[in-house]
């Protein structure tokens, strides 16, 4: 694991803007008060060691359950590098991906909304990334569903991203969208980023099947967590 | 090469259960079944996630991050890693019940040198819920070290009228060890809310 010894400021544009209009729980849950500006001590440029150990890595194959049972929906196959800011691969990072069913629903108690659930598919799914940073999930396509409320609208097809990089600064929480759909544009937490490159990187790129094979849809994904420049890694 | 760093977005209500297990809140642990370092004073701590109007935040992720009970971490970036407690994580998460609960079990953290400060022993907590379109990050010190609290150079940056909420509270004993609680409001104006950093 290379940590980061240098964190940069959020490049303009890149944060959401928030509150975001429509979305009431950015209202009644962000601080009303000012972030405190700190720098960053040892606390901050430092995380946990061997992580997989106490979050078990490995589930990488959210569409095929057990043998003989496939979930409903089109097969995609997501990977991508785990990467810093130069561009350098991040190893062990763990990499967490959940996400709604074909139908647009959770399998999660707090999701009670009138679409059916998959037997076969729980949608949730943890992986180490490798020497080259490299991780990679098998799944499936999600539906869109609808964000209940005075101001109601479809999220669009997404998934859901939770990455613990070699550094408390580098974690990262987000969401890849499908190219194309069209109800990206109309979606209020992915135009919340108010620069477009930056919600254009949110958006996975289709690979050419010689790439993956017929079996599954291909989307490649980086996720570039924050921080630079590398100190020797530990023996 | 540059690659700018990817946006950040809200964790969402949905987040799976599955990923968050029994022990997985015990920062002394290592690894699934590994027993809990005894390299210190075993302390519980239990807080409750609210927000606007002290209503409960329902499944929410709380990580915890801090230093072993001599002050190191098992990291590169310490430069006394190689002596870090081998068998502490360091690192625990949490997720809400429905009343905002949550609870880790760790040991009291040391303090540490830092450049021509010093950090006072401390936890930082992460919190992730539907609608914060970024971790929210905070900082808890604790009461027995009133010296070397006025002179952490994070603490010294807080507002001094909200300095009180960073400090946990004693709350008697949990399991034959001491208690600690530490409740996160993240919306409820200027008297109430926790305070948060960014760098
Ligand atoms: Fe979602």
């Amino acid at each position: 694991m290379q940590p980061p010894d240098r964190f940069d400021p959020w490049p303009e544009g890149i944060e959401p803007a928030v509150p975001i209009p429509g979305y009431a729980n950015t209202f009644t849950h962000l601080p009303s008060q000012p972030l405190i500006r700190r720098p960053a001590t040892r606390t901050e440029a430092t995380g946990p060691f061997r992580l997989d150990r106490k979050l078990p890595c490995g589930d990488d194959n959210l569409a095929v359950p057990g043998p003989g049972r496939i979930a409903l929906g089109q097969l995609i196959h997501i990977a991508g590098r785990v990467l810093d800011e130069d561009a350098r691969p991040v190893p062990g990072a763990v990499v967490e991906l959940w996400q709604a069913n074909a139908a647009g629903r959770y399998f999660h108690p707090i999701d009670t909304r009138d679409a059916p659930l998959d037997a076969n598919f729980i949608g949730s799914g943890r992986v180490l990334s490798d020497a080259e940073g490299r991780y990679g999930f098998f799944t499936i396509r999600p539906g869109a569903y609808p964000v209940p409320g005075p101001a109601t609208w479809w999220r669009p097809p997404h998934v859901h991203f939770s990455v613990l990089g070699p550094a408390s600064l580098s974690r990262l929480v987000t969401q890849m969208y499908f190219p194309g759909d069209p109800l990206n544009p109309l979606d209020r937490i992915l135009m919340s980023v108010p620069d477009a490159a930056a919600r254009e990187r949110l958006v996975a790129r289709l690979v050419p099947p010689a790439e993956v094979g017929l079996g599954w849809l291909g989307y490649a994904f980086d996720l570039v967590l924050r921080g630079r420049a590398a100190t020797p890694a530990m023996p | 090469m540059s690659r700018p760093p990817l946006s950040q977005h809200t964790i969402g209500p949905f987040f799976p259960r599955s990923f968050v297990r029994p022990d997985d809140n015990d920062l002394a642990r290592i690894g699934a079944g590994a027993p809990p370092s005894t390299r210190g004073e075993r302390i519980t701590l239990r807080g409750r996630v609210t927000r606007e109007a002290g209503a409960a935040c329902v499944n929410a992720l709380v990580e915890a991050w801090q230093a072993d009970a001599a002050g190191r971490f098992r990291h590169p970036a310490d430069p006394a890693h190689a002596l870090a407690d081998p068998d502490f994580l360091g690192w625990g998460r949490a997720a809400t019940d429905a009343d905002g609960a949550f609870e880790f079990r760790s040991l009291m953290p040391g303090g540490y040198a830092e450049g021509n400060h010093h950090r006072a022993p401390h936890i930082n907590l992460t919190v992730m819920a539907s609608g914060l379109m970024r971790p929210l990050v905070t900082c808890l010190f604790f009461p027995d070290h009133p010296a070397e609290n006025a002179g952490d150079p994070v603490l010294a940056l807080v507002p001094p009228a909200a300095r009180a909420r960073l400090l946990a509270r004693p709350e008697g004993l949990a399991d034959g060890s001491r208690c600690f609680r530490f409740d996160l409001r993240l919306r409820g104006g200027a008297t109430e809310e926790t305070p948060f950093f960014c760098e």
